[in-house]
């Protein structure tokens, strides 16, 4: 589907990109949505359905802690940051991903 | 802890909810400023959410608790599995059913009467107090009644006890009704309910006034005789029970009822309908040679066994310098109360729950191999979850689940099943101590769901590793090889031949031992022989002249009735296991210090050796003369007198009670089993005395059959002794069959558990080799095809099967024949390596083998070869 501009994410690389996200901050679900389309120009879309239970399982697993304040608008929400385990954990996850996309452009430039 | 999950719950529901409410919220902010209308906002806002239940619905699926919900998943699925095969789900239901409910039911017997401590405060504290003549060599040392003197010396001088008493009972006649009714009271000495720590249910204890010599007259009846007398009336206390002196003319005595003791309370046994104080202070309670009471004592907490026991070593030891000529040769010995009620009905229990776990065990093994089977059918759904991505721990817990499923519904099954053993224990052992509390209770529910856990791992493990083992079986192509597998199944297979004989030799040893019992010849003839009790009282004894006629009034009145051949009475019932080996001297001729004699006596009365057709072989029987006579047995005149003949010397009793005891030899008996059938005939003096005490026995040679003429003995007995109840009558045959009912009933249940184990060790044998058979049939299809004859094929798989019943057989043999010690105390006439059995036990076995292994060697053999090759 190369017409399609939205990709789809590849599993496991969603959990990173919420870590790198909140490394900008504190966030809350909505917040980190809308940073995640932002920065990566509309491509990345991400469903609901995917973005809660990962920010929960990131949650279960100490990578991430949560607290209920008041939003921009004023409404409660969940906020998010990273835990020390999460940063960690982020810098692992960001070498095994470098090393993975420098050796599929090896694949890709080779093949060609 | 549930309302805590559940509130946990809600919390978290209602968090998801505000969390994703945000997001919508925002969302819609977001559109109304790009200028929509809020109405058109909110749906847009939706639409790009998406469905909200359903993130809720995964956010839930992230917190649950990974056991409980996959075990809750594979519950699912093992139900489902369960229904998909019904039979095979079935055949293992029943197996463990069977397996566990025997399990729980002997075990509700093991914990009614072994386990649970005895129903009185601290048990731990009574002990009974035995005193022993220590001079005495007998192999069985008389354990004699302790005086009154020497009770309250004992509880005054020890440190070691709170208190300690002492009772003995007699058996009384009501005679408030129009009949006399035979009661058993218990007399008992000072501190009786304080030493075991209860109250009267309803009323008082004794008080000290009631203790004392001339004191008021009083009693405590049991809750059952309340009941039944008197319609469990609140307004007993204060009433009257008139024991009847049973001396003819004689007023009865009127005894106030001053309490009423609790039904849970069974002491001295379950049949005591009432307690009296024996004051301590009567004058006829002063000798020390007066002998009354086996004595219980409370212990002070803390104090150990041991050193209360050196405790009234030292009391006594002081008694015997204080009083040489009574108490120079006591010893006293200390035995815990639960000892002494439990008694030896330990043992036999120990065996049957040893048997019942060693069945389930089996059952388990079974079982195992079934499922082991089962596994092979299994592997492809195995590896499909292997590929999915399930780590072995998944599917080994999903196996698990499956098996304890079953597993809980055969324990459910087997707990109906212990709930009707229970009943089944008080009807066949109504002798058995503490039998009544034996019932289905949340310890028992306990047992068996820890037996459905046990159950589980030992039926599951080995098939569940196995199973998980090939993780790539995927790439096999369907034709299951099942070389490299048999092992195992043959191993299991092994194990229950081998259990099942452990169990058929301990049966078979028991079997053959009753059969010995069978056929022993007791040496007195039991058959047509009605045996009862009349009512007598110590108090008699003052008057032994008066006693003496009417006991031989009454017997002669017996002896009128139609149908009745011989009538005696007796101290105590040939045939059934009873005290006293009494030290004797011979009177004539010079005795050898060194050469004790050691007798079984026994008081009989003329008549008795043509009630029990002893025959006499010199001399006379037991006549009615005014001078003291015995009668030896053959053994004691065999082993006292050798050469010379004992006729006509005197034998006398040494002295131990102020009675003294002596008697001519008049007559020489054979030898009868009168010690009990299972004990060879011993020295025996029969003491030739129509004196009726308390506990003593008519006996009846009737002509009829015995027991009508039960009423007819009544009535003559009432006609000439009004105030005496007629009471505890039975053909002798029932009693001496009672006397085995415990021997029977472990020799039954463990038969029973043997042929159930060689069923299940068949049915074992018989489905691994069918499965192997059919798993073999390409095998076997393409030998055949290659021309290798049917008989061949027919004896490989029978040798096979036989190899396996074969050394499953030798270990079963080891192993029982190191266990068989524990069946040691409770064989009669077979050794405990009895060649017999055990060469009986390897014959069944393998004749079972064989039985089992035949059906599928020859399905084997009859494997078409040409459709075999063609199926694959």
């Amino acid at each position: 589907m190369p017409s399609d501009t939205k990709s789809d994410l590849l599993q496991g690389t969603l959990d990173l990109l919420i870590l790198k996200v909140l490394t900008l901050g504190p966030n809350h679900g909505y917040g980190i949505s809308q940073r995640l389309r932002q920065i990566s120009k509309d491509v990345l879309q991400v469903q609901q359905g995917s973005l809660y239970p990962a920010l929960h399982r990131l949650e279960k697993r100490g990578w991430l802690e949560s607290a209920w304040r008041q939003a921009e608008s004023g409404r409660q929400a969940k906020f998010y940051k990273l835990s020390a385990k999460g940063r960690k954990q982020l810098a692992h996850e960001e070498f095994t991903w470098q090393r993975i996309a420098r050796a599929i452009y090896l694949v890709l430039q080779t093949v060609e | 802890m549930g309302l805590k999950f559940r509130k946990r719950k809600e919390a978290l529901e209602q968090e998801f909810d505000r969390e994703l409410r945000f997001h919508i919220d925002e969302l819609t902010d977001k559109n109304i400023a790009s200028g929509m209308s809020r109405n058109e906002a909110h749906r847009q806002a939706m639409a790009e959410f998406g469905a909200k239940e359903r993130v809720a619905e995964q956010l839930r699926e992230v917190h649950q608790i990974p056991v409980i919900e996959s075990f809750g998943k594979n519950l699912n699925f093992a139900l489902r599995l369960m229904v998909k095969s019904p039979l095979f789900s079935a055949a293992i239901i029943l197996t463990l059913a069977l397996g566990v409910g025997a399990n729980s039911a002997v075990f509700s017997a093991l914990d009614a009467v072994l386990l649970r401590p005895l129903p009185f405060p601290h048990p731990a504290e009574l002990v009974m107090v035995r005193q022993y003549n220590s001079a005495n060599q007998s192999p069985s040392p008389f354990v004699a009644p302790v005086a009154p003197v020497r009770l309250e010396d004992w509880n005054r001088m020890s440190s070691a006890f709170q208190a300690i008493t002492g009772y003995y009972t007699e058996n009384e006649s009501e005679t408030s009704g129009p009949v006399p009714e035979k009661l058993t009271e218990a007399f008992v000495a000072p501190r009786f309910l304080q030493v075991w720590g209860v109250a009267p249910e309803l009323g008082r204890d004794f008080s000290p006034a009631e203790e004392r010599f001339g004191g008021p007259s009083v009693v405590l009846i049991s809750e059952r005789f309340w009941r039944r007398r008197f319609n469990a009336d609140v307004n007993v206390i204060g009433k009257s029970l008139h024991f009847g002196s049973p001396v003819a003319g004689h007023r009865s005595a009127a005894y106030t009822i001053i309490g009423v003791i609790s039904s849970s309370f069974l002491f001295p046994n379950r049949d005591v309908d009432a307690w009296s104080p024996v004051p301590k202070d009567a004058p006829y309670a002063q000798s020390r040679e007066n002998t009354w009471y086996t004595c219980f004592g409370r212990l002070k907490p803390g104090v150990q066994l041991e050193q209360a026991a050196a405790d009234v070593a030292r009391v006594q030891a002081e008694l015997g310098r204080e009083f040489p000529k009574t108490d120079a040769d006591l010893s006293v010995t200390l035995v815990p109360a639960k000892e002494v009620i439990v008694g030896e009905s330990r043992a036999s229990l120990w065996i049957l729950f040893g048997s019942v776990t060693l069945l389930l065990l089996l059952a388990c093994t079974n079982i195992a191999a079934l499922l082991l089977a089962r596994m092979t059918d299994r592997e492809h759904e195995i590896s499909v979850r292997f590929s999915l991505g399930a780590s072995r721990t998944t599917v080994m817990w999903q196996l698990l689940t499956e098996i304890f499923v079953l597993a809980l519904f055969g324990s459910l099954a087997g707990l109906a099943l212990a709930a009707g053993a229970a009943k089944l224990f008080r009807t066949f052992t109504p002798n058995l101590p503490r039998v009544e509390r034996i019932s289905l209770d949340w310890r028992i529910v306990c047992y068996s769901l820890v037996c459905a856990l046990v159950v589980t791992f030992l039926c599951g493990l080995l098939p569940g590793l196995r199973g998980t083992r090939g993780r790539l079986a995927l790439a096999n192509d369907g034709r299951t090889q099942v070389s490299g597998k048999s092992p195992a199944q043959w191993i299991l297979v092994g194990a229950q031949v081998a259990l099942a004989v452990i169990l058929l030799v301990g049966a078979g040893l028991l079997q053959r031992s009753l059969q010995e019992l069978a056929r022993v010849s007791p040496g007195f003839d039991p058959g047509h022989v009605l045996t009862l009790q009349i009512s007598e009282s110590y108090g008699e004894t003052a008057d032994m002249k008066a006693l003496t006629e009417r006991s031989k009034h009454i017997l002669d009145a017996i002896r009128t009735i139609p149908g009745v051949e011989a009538a005696a009475n007796l101290s105590s019932l040939p045939g059934l296991p009873g005290q006293s080996q009494t030290e004797l001297k011979i009177l004539e001729g010079e005795q050898d210090p060194n050469r004790k004699i050691f007798a079984d006596s026994r008081f009989v009365s003329p008549g008795y050796f043509d009630v029990m057709r002893i025959p006499v072989l010199a001399g006379e029987p037991c006549q009615e003369t005014t001078r003291p006579t015995v009668v030896v047995n053959r053994t004691f005149a065999n082993t006292y007198f050798g050469e010379t003949t004992a006729i006509r010397h005197h034998i006398a009793r040494l002295q131990t009670s102020q009675f003294s005891l002596a008697g001519e030899i008049q007559g020489v008996a054979a030898d009868s089993r009168e010690q009990g059938l299972n004990t060879e005939p011993m020295p025996t003096v029969y003491w030739c005395s129509s004196v009726a005490f308390p506990g003593t026995y008519y006996a009846l040679r009737t002509r009829v059959a015995p027991m009508t003429l039960a009423d007819t003995v009544r009535r003559i007995v009432h006609s000439i002794e009004p105030n005496r109840s007629v009471f505890d009558i039975q053909p002798l045959t029932q009693r001496l069959s009672d006397s085995f009912a415990e021997d029977r009933l472990r020799t039954t249940l463990l038969s029973l558990f043997a042929v159930t184990a060689v069923s299940l060790a068949c049915l074992g044998i018989y489905a691994t080799l069918s499965y192997f058979v059919s798993m073999r049939r390409r095998e076997v299809g393409l030998r055949l095809a290659l021309g290798a004859s049917r008989q061949n094929i027919a004896l490989r798989f029978l040798l096979q099967g036989l190899r396996v019943s074969a050394i499953g057989c030798v270990a079963g043999l080891g192993l029982a024949a190191a266990s068989v010690r524990v069946l040691s105390g409770m064989l009669y006439g077979v050794s405990r390596f009895d060649p017999a059995t055990f060469g009986g036990v390897v014959a069944l076995v393998l004749a079972i083998g064989c039985l089992a292994t035949v059906l599928p060697a020859i399905r084997a053999a009859r494997t078409p070869p040409m459709n075999v090759l063609r199926e694959q």
